[in-house]
């Protein structure tokens, strides 16, 4: 299972949040740049239609492979209270040759992205880790090198943390923490609710970018 | 003139003597009433003060002067109050009461990014907004360097979520083309699903076809004399027109990119064809092929896969021709399901391979010819694993019942090695009929043909398969 809030930011102010999780975080961030894959399968495996995604980690000397399967979200009235979205995940390292296992299997490439950004990792009640990444989208199949984004001028950003079934509520509580630390760059919503921008962003990233951080008096 | 209520540490701090320290029940309604001794000593003490010169006066003289003492502070009040708004307004501070003004976006601007966000959140979660549709889905020249190596040759573009033709069975893994299997298990699904995909199909199938056997009567095998005793060995008619139905069928859908109306046109195809009875033989065939022909040149020019265009470009119309219907003898629904998806590396098996295995399909449905069988292996030896192709992309199809053992003994053979194909195509010379029968063309074209075909492979083919051509 897993905890996840999205937020936009405006592309301009995406070097703030940097800054900004990089004095939350204290570690240094990483890159990220991940061929997203999502198949979806086909009649032969069943009526309902299941969906992997295979992500190609291409950033590392070597692309490696991770295979994930997103599950329903938790409803409920109780869900309804969570500020954050609780849902079944399961993740896995593979070798390379999971696009073809799949096609084997009789799953068929439903869409592909290329998500480029960094990541920080934070460690406060659960392991949260911070992606904020521009979505791109490839005109020619597999054509990475010619991604142009879907939003140019909006990022994503992404916060998630692993839960058990057990300690979920820990988990979204210190995620939702960590999210008011953010609130002057961004909001952050379940997945699916949007959210729209923060008006005190600017002023924040002036704040964040400038060399006297806070103004004395 | 109450003094506040004291808190209770400095109750603690400024006593001079020791105040007993009441219960935490009690304190309150102590302080309220103000019953505490410190309290009424302090105030007491104020009292004093503020009454002082007072006391003497009779009280309404004494509530007089309060009166005006009240009122001098009023004034006083209000005459800083004044002053400090006066000095706020010079320096620009802004009113007390108004909270820090917050930026707002305009309205225009908010809506476009609102309508930002909603792409961005739509595209990663739920993938809207990047799906390519079927018709572009090929594999660009260069793959990125962590798909070369993981997708052989065609893979990549078999599998598309908006195929919805039914695949069954599962290729073995050794296949190097591990998309066509899905598609070539539809041996059992009928024929319906299969052209859901987008396939090209002749544009004109017409099961009366009248054709003339006097002038010209059709080849029944490409490497055949012409003379029109080798249709004497043709099988039925119904067999032979559906034999020559599904190579055009087949041919179309390999050469092509999926297309909508191509599998309208070859599901149209195929329903003619089931129904009709051709009255001669190689009728329908012929005419099919006359379309057929039309239809995949200009087909051909649309495709830009990189394959296709290599060797489509490089043949004659009639070689053209006679490779369609050699390998849309497949008979199943190869194309619709593969070539839907516009995989080039099929379509171009398709038209390489047709040959050898059209050539073998036929012979191993008609009554043994003895020229026909010498054409076949001829064909077939000069021919390469190319049809291996074919085998998968036929799918599985319902038409046919003899040919259905064939087609997927073939379809196993997928991935086998060249020597195992060959072998199957040898056994089923013996049966086959001429399926070239379709072709107008002479032999020495199609022969011809065929050598151009074996010449202009695709360098982009497997090993394997470059290994068997010639």
């Amino acid at each position: 299972m897993e905890c996840v809030v999205q937020g936009i930011i405006e592309t301009q102010h995406v070097e703030a949040l940097e800054i900004l999780l990089q004095g939350l975080c204290g570690v240094s961030k990483e890159r990220l740049r991940i061929h997203e894959l999502c198949l979806k399968s086909g009649p032969n495996l069943g009526a309902v239609a299941s969906e992997v995604r295979l992500l190609c980690d291409l950033e590392q000397p070597v692309p490696t492979w991770t295979v994930r399967h997103v599950g329903g979200a938790m409803r409920g009235a109780g869900a309804e209270q969570i500020s954050v979205l609780v849902r079944t995940m399961v993740e896995s390292k593979v070798s390379k040759n999971v696009l073809r296992f799949f096609y084997a299997l009789g799953y068929k490439l439903d869409h592909e992205l290329l998500r480029v950004g960094f990541s920080f990792y934070f460690q406060r009640g659960a392991r949260i880790t911070i992606t904020v990444t521009s979505a791109n989208k490839m005109l020619k199949l597999h054509a990475t090198e010619e991604a142009v984004p879907v939003t140019p001028g909006i990022q994503l950003v992404e916060v998630t943390a692993p839960a058990a079934a057990d300690n979920y509520n820990e988990v979204a509580a210190a995620v939702s923490s960590f999210c008011e630390y953010l609130a002057p760059l961004l909001h952050l919503s379940k997945p699916g609710v949007s959210t729209g921008i923060v008006p005190t962003a600017a002023a924040a990233a002036a704040s964040l970018m400038s060399n006297g951080g806070g103004k004395q008096l | 003139m109450a003094s506040s209520k004291p808190s209770l540490a400095s109750l603690r701090t400024s006593t001079s003597s020791p105040v007993p320290i009441p219960s935490p029940n009690v304190l309150p309604v102590m302080l309220s009433s103000k019953l505490l001794p410190e309290m009424e000593a302090e105030d007491n003490l104020k009292r004093e003060q503020l009454l002082l010169g007072l006391q003497n006066l009779p009280i309404p003289a004494q509530i007089e002067k309060l009166k005006t003492r009240i009122d001098m502070i009023a004034a006083a009040c209000e005459s800083a109050e004044k002053v400090i708004a006066d000095t706020r307004k010079a320096y620009g501070l802004g009113s007390r009461q108004g909270p820090a003004i917050v930026p707002t976006l305009d309205k225009v601007q908010a809506a476009k990014i609102q309508e930002q966000e909603n792409l961005l959140r739509a595209a990663v979660n739920f993938g809207e907004g990047l799906r390519i549709p079927g018709d572009q889905r090929h594999v660009s020249s260069a793959l990125p360097m962590h798909l070369v190596d993981v997708l052989s040759f065609g893979d990549g573009t078999q599998n598309f979520a908006d195929n919805s033709g039914a695949y069954p069975k599962n290729t073995p893994s050794s296949m190097p083309s591990g998309n066509i299997n899905p598609q070539g298990s539809t041996l059992q699904a009928p024929g319906a699903p299969l052209i859901a995909r987008s396939v090209p199909s002749p544009s004109a199938i017409s099961g009366s076809t009248s054709f003339d056997n006097a002038s010209t009567p059709p080849l029944p095998y490409a490497n055949s004399p012409r003379p029109g005793t080798s249709m004497m060995n043709t099988p039925s008619p119904q067999q032979q027109a559906q034999q020559q139905q599904q190579q055009q069928q087949q041919r179309q859908k390999m050469m092509q990119l999926p297309q909508q109306q191509q599998q309208q046109q070859l599901l149209a195809q195929q329903q003619l064809r089931q129904s009709s009875t051709p009255g001669g033989l190689g009728q329908n065939s012929v005419q099919q092929l006359q379309d057929l022909q039309g239809q995949s040149q200009q087909k051909f020019q649309q495709v830009h896969g990189q394959h296709q265009m290599q060797y489509s470009q490089s043949l004659g119309h009639q070689q053209f021709s006679n490779r369609q219907l050699q390998t849309s003898h497949m008979q199943h629904n190869m194309g619709q399901n593969q070539l839907g998806q516009g995989n080039q590396l099929r379509s171009h098996l398709g038209q390489f391979g047709g040959t050898a295995n059209s050539a073998l399909f036929n012979a191993a449905q008609t009554s043994p010819n003895s020229q026909m069988i010498s054409n076949m292996s001829a064909t077939m030896s000069s021919q390469t694993l190319l049809p291996r192709v074919q085998f998968g992309l036929s799918g599985g199809h319902s038409q046919r019942s003899h040919a259905s053992q064939i087609l997927s003994d073939q379809m196993f053979n997928m991935g086998a090695a060249n020597t195992a194909n060959m072998v199957q195509m040898q056994q089923q010379q013996h049966g086959q009929q001429g399926g070239f029968g379709n072709m107008q063309t002479n032999t020495q074209n199609l022969q011809s043909g065929m050598v151009a075909l074996q010449s202009t492979q695709n360098p982009n083919y497997p090993q394997q398969r470059q290994q068997n051509q010639q």
